[in-house]
């Protein structure tokens, strides 16, 4: 009797052991990959924080995708497309036989449903609707076709519906969640929403039945089978987290710490450029003296920028020359020979503009008024660091600045009422129609104060314009133009520094440069 | 007792429509439009921003935008936040729980710490316990919370690999933010205590306790910390319910969730709808914290009790 209860008692351990084991080796592979912002909600249709395209890029599908390497456009959940000659009607041939994750089929009904949420003035989107141009209506032609009717051209259309934002989800979790549906998102991509925990992480599962990738995916389902994200606002936080193992991806690396994730075997830094427009100062052309174009073209030229850059970014970052980032289709390069370092001439700008120092007290002055700038700096994006760099080369030159950080929304009230000399910022796009809102006259961020009708037509006719030559042409003149007036103090393009584990395989990020292709990702033993 | 607990409850109300009316009046006053920081990099036009700033109100006068939110607040509606686009009552008691178990905790070590350094101190003046628990406690006042809990996670995550630096899926992870919290709590508590401990040390009613035979640990423990606490479970009390509030830096650095959180980027954005669902959390926690205090006071101090809680 007992023999047989002992015998009963090894057995059932045996079964627990085995059970055991098989749970543990059946544990999905996961990777923990660290964002830097919580973002500001998460719905791609409402939010504009940049931080969420990142998990939602794998949760959602759009309806074309744009090769990084070339900026074309191939098909994503429409096969193809047609725009009408005059540019105000894309058709969108739909592909069969997708599912959203709750099972949902995608079809033109659920396209038109997506758009019109997007434009609802309930919604209230911050980012979306605004992508959309000059939108009218969507037409559904048949359960596959849909027809999206815009009142005048927009070249951009193609570039903002490979985005995010513009992502397709489920109409019936739409209807389901109402205004609780970022907690349960819906799509069609390679990953599923799995559970949000605001501020705390954020948890995407492998979609089990994907099989529509575009042809830019590498493989036909996900590799990882969960990405779990976490939020690490602090950047002194971020490398600990990855040398400790708590993440084996982390975006935004400060440019110190990434020489010292480079040279550890470990990790490596997977450096990636964001297109859009650089980091760099407008000048207040409305403001005196800066409404003088000798004063500008002065502060250019006693700009060192590589020793900025060098001194702030390390070599992590390129120097700019231009408004519009190197890796952006159509900038011009004939930028990169306006304003060398040359403070001699930059000297005899100031003097030609009447500006000496006739007091001597190492500030130049003009009938009584000393050559005082005052700016303004946000506390991201090493806005002050470059100011403080910037202040004291000028001060060599005989020029003081009046440095003040202010928060965003002060930003913007200032640069509205015009109150700034110099003001910096830097903003992600990959279609260069992105400076008509710096550089247009009646566009908010016109922190240069600009009224130039040719500019404004140029980018007007940008927008409009029918073939990418066109546009590059167009945006060629705006370039050199903005360089000519001596619009920006243009600093560095923005690189996106992202501490890597050696164990991970196939990262690669979307032609946005903030995105990643989670599907191809994988985890080495 | 009824009375002076109905008398507080007025009080804290008062205190809440005070704090409530306070961060109207500010969001109004602070340089920067919400609607305009909400679309300006989206590409939006002004007339875009004009409407939505008429969606939000933000064109009401003052008094229209009071009277909207507390009728909205009778009904139990917080509003919705201009930046997240959700339901601000949904947001903090998301929020809440994270922050509510760091703030305890925080408390909790923050109070035993205090506690007994102060009582090692009092205990032993002028000698070499006293300078140890003194300067520990000067320490730990002087130093921020940001390069306190930066260091944690250098030492303890980092070097040691014994917590984990970030997140709050459990014990572990409230462990660092916690101590980080306590630390910095515990040396107000303990200078207070120190001083406290040694003036009733000096009273004739412990030399009695003393000279009858009681044990050391009793005489301190029964008669010396009863009527020396006092200040110090006050500075606890409103401490913790700070805390409530959201312990901002602390949060970010070890990248929890919690209303500090919330708060920063609803003040970074204007976002009043949540400003305004996380200040009436907070000055209620306050509050309660407040009647909290003055309760386990007049518990622990029978004089006190008959001050602060007349018979009716």
């Amino acid at each position: 009797m007992v023999r047989t209860v002992r015998r009963i008692l090894a057995l059932l351990i045996c079964v627990l052991l085995l059970l055991a084991a098989c749970r543990a080796s059946r544990s999905p592979t996961r990777i923990v990959y660290g964002l830097t912002l919580a973002p500001s909600g998460i719905d791609p249709h409402v939010n504009a924080s940049s931080e969420l395209g990142i998990p939602l890029t794998s949760v959602y599908d759009t309806l074309v995708y744009q090769d990084p390497a070339n900026g074309t456009f191939v098909g994503g959940l429409a096969e193809r497309w047609e725009i009408s000659a005059d540019g105000t009607i894309y058709t969108f041939y739909l592909r069969h036989g997708v599912k959203f994750h709750d099972g949902t089929p995608f079809n033109a009904e659920a396209v038109r449903a997506n758009l019109e949420r997007i434009t609802s003035a309930d919604l209230a989107s911050q980012k979306a609707r605004f992508m959309l141009g000059p939108y009218e209506r969507t037409e559904v032609l048949d359960e596959y076709t849909v027809r999206i009717v815009l009142s005048e051209p927009f070249a951009p259309l193609l570039d903002s519906l490979s985005q995010v934002y513009l992502g397709m989800a489920s109409p019936t979790a739409i209807a389901k969640w109402g205004s609780d549906y970022q907690l349960h998102q819906v799509g069609t991509g390679p990953y599923m929403f799995a559970e949000y925990v605001p501020g705390d992480h954020l948890l995407l599962r492998a979609n089990p039945t994907y099989a529509w990738g575009p042809s830019l995916y590498q493989h036909r389902r996900a590799q990882v089978e969960e990405i779990e994200f976490r939020f690490f606002t602090d950047p002194a936080t971020r490398s600990p987290a990855l040398e400790s193992g708590q993440v084996q991806i982390m975006g935004e690396i400060p440019p110190q710490d990434a020489a010292r994730l480079a040279d550890n075997p470990e990790f490596r830094v997977a450096a990636v450029p964001i297109p859009g427009v650089s980091l760099m100062f407008f000048l207040n052309t409305q403001r005196p003296p800066l409404d003088r174009l000798e004063v500008r073209q002065a502060l250019l030229y006693g700009t060192d920028r590589p020793a900025i850059v060098a001194a702030v970014f390390g070599e992590t970052s390129p120097v700019a020359y231009g408004p519009l980032a190197a890796v952006n289709w159509g900038y011009d390069p004939a930028v990169q020979s306006t304003y060398p370092y040359d403070p001699g001439q930059a000297a005899s700008l100031l003097e030609e503009a009447g500006w000496l120092d006739h007091d001597g007290d190492g500030i130049r002055d003009q009938d009584g008024q000393s050559l005082r700038l005052d700016l303004y700096l946000m506390g991201w994006g090493y806005m002050p660091e470059v100011g403080q760099l910037l202040a004291a080369q000028w001060a060599e030159l005989g020029i003081a600045v009046n440095s003040q950080i202010v928060s965003y929304p002060e930003a913007l009230q200032i640069a509205g009422e015009g109150r700034h000399h110099l003001m910096p910022f830097t903003l992600s796009g990959s279609d260069p129609d992105i400076l008509r809102r710096f550089f247009h006259s009646q566009q908010g961020f016109n922190w240069a104060k600009v009224d130039d009708a040719q500019l404004d037509a140029w980018l007007e006719e940008a927008a409009r314009a029918s073939t990418r030559e066109e546009r590059a042409a167009l945006y060629s003149q705006v370039q050199r133009r903005v360089m000519e007036q001596a619009l920006v103090v243009p600093i560095r393009d923005y690189v996106n520094l992202n501490g890597v584990s050696a164990r991970v395989e196939g990262l690669r990020f979307d032609a946005q440069g903030w995105f990643p292709w989670l599907i191809d990702v994988s985890l080495a033993p | 007792m009824l009375t002076y607990l109905g008398r507080r409850l007025v009080q804290g109300l008062a205190a809440m429509a005070i704090a409530i009316t306070l961060a109207f009046v500010a969001m109004q006053l602070a340089p920067g439009d919400p609607a305009t920081a909400l679309l300006a990099a989206s590409g939006a036009t002004q007339q875009e921003v004009a409407e939505r700033r008429q969606q939000l109100g933000l064109d009401d006068p003052l008094p229209t935008q009071c009277l909207r939110f507390l009728a909205d607040l009778l009904r139990g509606d917080l509003g919705s936040s201009w930046l997240h686009g959700r339901p601000v009552g949904k947001m903090v008691v998301e929020q809440a729980p994270a922050t509510i178990e760091l703030a305890l905790a925080a408390s909790a070590i923050g109070a035993a710490l205090g506690i007994g350094l102060g009582v090692l101190g009092a205990t032993r003046r002028g000698r070499w316990c006293d300078t140890l628990a003194t300067a520990l406690a000067v320490v730990s006042l002087s130093t921020p919370t940001y390069w306190s809990g930066l260091l944690a996670i250098l030492v303890f995550s980092l070097r040691l690999r014994w917590f984990p630096s970030s997140g709050a899926a459990g014990l572990h992870h409230l462990v660092l933010p916690a101590l980080v919290l306590g630390v910095a709590l515990a040396g107000s508590v303990a200078r207070l205590v120190r001083v406290r401990v040694a003036e009733v040390l000096e009273m004739p009613f412990v030399t009695a306790a003393r000279a009858r035979g009681l044990p050391t640990r009793r005489v301190l423990a029964v008669h010396v910390l009863r009527p020396a606490l006092g200040p110090a479970l006050t500075v606890i009390a409103l401490q913790t319910g700070f805390l409530l509030g959201g312990a901002v830096v602390t949060e970010s650095v070890f990248a929890r969730p919690g209303l500090g959180k919330l708060v920063l980027d609803a003040v970074l954005w204007r976002d009043l709808p949540v400003l305004r669902g996380v200040i009436l959390v907070g000055a209620a926690a306050y509050t309660g914290m407040n009647l909290v205090a003055d309760l386990a006071v007049a518990w622990l101090d029978p004089r006190l009790r008959e001050r602060l809680l007349p018979l009716d």
